[in-house]
């Protein structure tokens, strides 16, 4: 973590999201089209995992594999990935592919196959408590899944959740990034999973309901899972147009289309605001903005 | 080897199992509500820290497994054939398959051998995981091999899919002789007439058939593989390339099952001889209540291997029946 980072983990939570933002623009400027809302919706979720991740303690599960667009930008904004690579993105042949796969850098499992990430993640937070017994620094680690609010139409989330909970794996917090998008629209004129916070809580679950672009706020409720003696679910409430101030209103969160000038100018507006915080913080992951 | 009535076992996997697990301190065994029928309340009573119960959710169960397989322990997970393939198809390609771990899949009641009727019977299990990338797919029905193959799967780095029957399992092997392994198919016998290939639990239908049909004139060879996939194909070719006609008997559907995978082989070794599939014909088996009333009403009897045997022979005249035989109780005999 960086200087700025440890005195004020919100701020450099804040700021590793701009940069997932401006880079995630940046890939899928490229193609004309793609996941740039689930990055602009989880960002600071996914900053707030890549700043508490410990290598080899710690394990992170991207369940809804399109998300990883998140993850290729936060970890080649924290020194775990070559920078250079995000711009083969989504490209014939290359290591980053759209939807992730088994070779997708900086998760320890991620899946295109929607609602299988948290069945893993406990398989993950099982295999950690057992390895208690042999002395294994995973036995102090703690597991983090992202998962989207779509994903909750999968019956797996459900019996994932029910066996976490009575499993009591107290070391499993689920980031659910709630932002009311899917592929055939809102999740809730599709599917009404409302209400989410109580439904987890009936499933046996500790819940943290706040803002999910609120850095602050997602380390707070990061910090209340960890307390929890059960498995937590942060319930963030997010938005897939945080900081895509001129993405026309109609626009399609789930598969944002860009054409070249309105690619142009979320780019510029996302490089003024991540200029802005970084300025005074040299060799900061925020001066880093010339990958491409 | 020798001709049914078997004697039998109970529980051969389930000792095994513990037995590996008292060897390896890697080894867990899951399950699925289906405990006992799948022979592992002998692990959970044993080493219940090493046991896991995931309930009626296969789905989870597989993610599950899979997450614990990339932490560097060995997952068997237990339950009904159908409930572990056709079920949690997806699970088992994307969180099994896919990244190549060594999750076992053991799967009971395989075929036509459940009284649960269409819901429990696994017509299909071996077509499903064949088709997966990466997954090692076992036929066994006999209580020597069981246990072989429960040690034989400790080693194997990828996934596996092991159908098991339940209840009594017949003991068709020498202990002292037998080895199973994981590459190689056995040539039970040698005829110039037909090569029968089989596995599971069509093996004592085979031999017995075998034997009725030797009595006739009739020889063939007999190749045993319960390994469907990767087959040993270097086996069934020399034994099918040794006859003027071939045949398949499993207790599966005829579609992607062995029966496919021998066709496959032979066909792309440009080996052209006729072949005929003994096994459930492309239909779901109703009228459950005895798996003797199943495999007879579905041509997966001895009579049934005659028959087909006798037609790719070509021999004329009535088949010769198989006789009448009382079976003592616990023993085996096929039907």
């Amino acid at each position: 973590m960086d200087e700025a980072g440890r005195a004020d983990p919100a701020a450099g939570v804040g700021r590793l999201a701009s940069l997932i933002r401006l880079d995630a623009a940046r890939m899928v400027s490229r193609h004309g089209l793609g996941y740039l809302g689930q990055a602009a919706s989880a960002a600071e979720l996914v900053a707030a995992v890549f700043r508490r991740l410990r290598p080899d303690v710690d394990s992170f599960v991207c369940s809804p594999g399109h998300y990883v667009i998140a993850v290729y930008a936060a970890a080649a904004r924290t020194s775990r990935l070559d920078p250079a690579l995000l711009a083969t993105y989504g490209d014939d042949g290359a290591l980053l592919e759209a939807i992730g796969t088994e070779r997708t850098p900086g998760v320890d499992m991620t899946c295109g196959s929607l609602g299988q990430g948290l069945s893993a993640a406990a398989g993950l937070a099982l295999a950690d408590r057992l390895a208690g017994a042999t002395g294994h620094p995973r036995a102090a680690g703690r597991v983090y899944a992202l998962l989207s609010d779509g994903e909750l139409e999968e019956g797996q989330v459900w019996e994932a959740a029910m066996f976490a909970a009575h499993h009591r794996l107290d070391r499993l917090t689920v980031l659910l990034d709630c932002n009311n998008s899917q592929v055939d629209g809102p999740v809730d004129s599709i599917t009404t999973i409302e209400p989410v916070a109580a439904k987890w809580a009936a499933f046996g679950w500790a819940t943290v309901e706040v803002d999910g672009n609120d850095p602050a706020a997602v380390l707070g409720a990061l910090d209340a899972a960890a307390d929890a003696d059960r498995p937590a679910v942060v319930v963030a409430r997010t938005s897939v147009r945080r900081g895509l101030a001129a993405l026309p209103a109609d626009a399609d969160g789930h598969f944002i289309t860009l054409r070249p000038d309105l690619a142009d100018r979320l780019v510029a507006d996302l490089a003024t605001a991540t200029a802005a915080p970084a300025a005074g913080t040299a060799g900061t992951a925020g001066t880093e903005g010339g990958h491409r | 080897v020798k001709p049914p009535p078997y004697p039998t076992e109970l529980k051969p996997y389930g000792r095994a199992l513990l037995e590996l697990a008292r060897d390896r301190a890697d080894v867990l065994c899951l399950s699925a509500d289906l405990t006992r029928q799948c022979e592992v309340d002998l692990f959970r009573d044993a080493l219940p820290e090493r046991f896991v119960n995931g309930g009626m959710a296969e789905q989870n169960l597989i993610g599950v497994a899979g997450g614990l397989a990339r932490r560097g322990w060995l997952p068997f997970v237990h339950t009904f054939g159908v409930f572990c393939t056709r079920r949690p198809y997806d699970q088992v390609a994307m969180a099994v398959a896919y990244p190549d771990l060594p999750v076992r899949l053991v799967g009971f009641m395989p075929g036509l051998s459940s009284p649960g009727g269409p819901s429990h019977q696994a017509t299909d299990d071996v077509a499903l995981m064949r088709a997966l990338p990466n997954m090692t797919v076992i036929d066994v029905a006999d209580a020597v091999e069981v246990r072989q193959v429960v040690s034989a799967l400790a080693e194997l780095p990828g996934p596996a899919y092991l159908r098991l029957k339940r209840g009594e399992t017949p003991v068709v092997f020498d202990e002292r002789t037998h080895r199973f392994d994981l590459h190689s198919a056995r040539v039970l016998r040698s005829g110039k007439d037909l090569a029968l290939v089989t596995a599971g639990m069509m093996l004592p239908a085979s031999i017995a058939a075998a034997r009725l049909l030797e009595q006739h004139g009739v020889e063939l060879t007999l190749v045993y593989a319960p390994v469907v996939k990767p087959l040993d194909t270097r086996t069934v070719l020399d034994a099918c390339a040794g006859a003027r006609a071939v045949l398949v008997a499993e207790n599966h559907s005829v579609i992607g099952g062995l029966g496919s995978a021998v066709a496959e082989t032979l066909a792309e070794a440009g080996l052209g001889r006729p072949l005929r599939r003994i096994g459930v014909q492309d239909t779901f088996a109703e009228g459950a209540r005895t798996a003797a009333y199943l495999f007879d009403r579905y041509g997966l009897s001895t009579r049934a291997v005659v028959a087909a045997a006798w037609a790719l022979a070509g021999c004329t005249g009535p088949a010769p029946q198989p006789p009448a035989e009382t079976v003592p109780a616990g023993s085996y005999a096929p039907v």
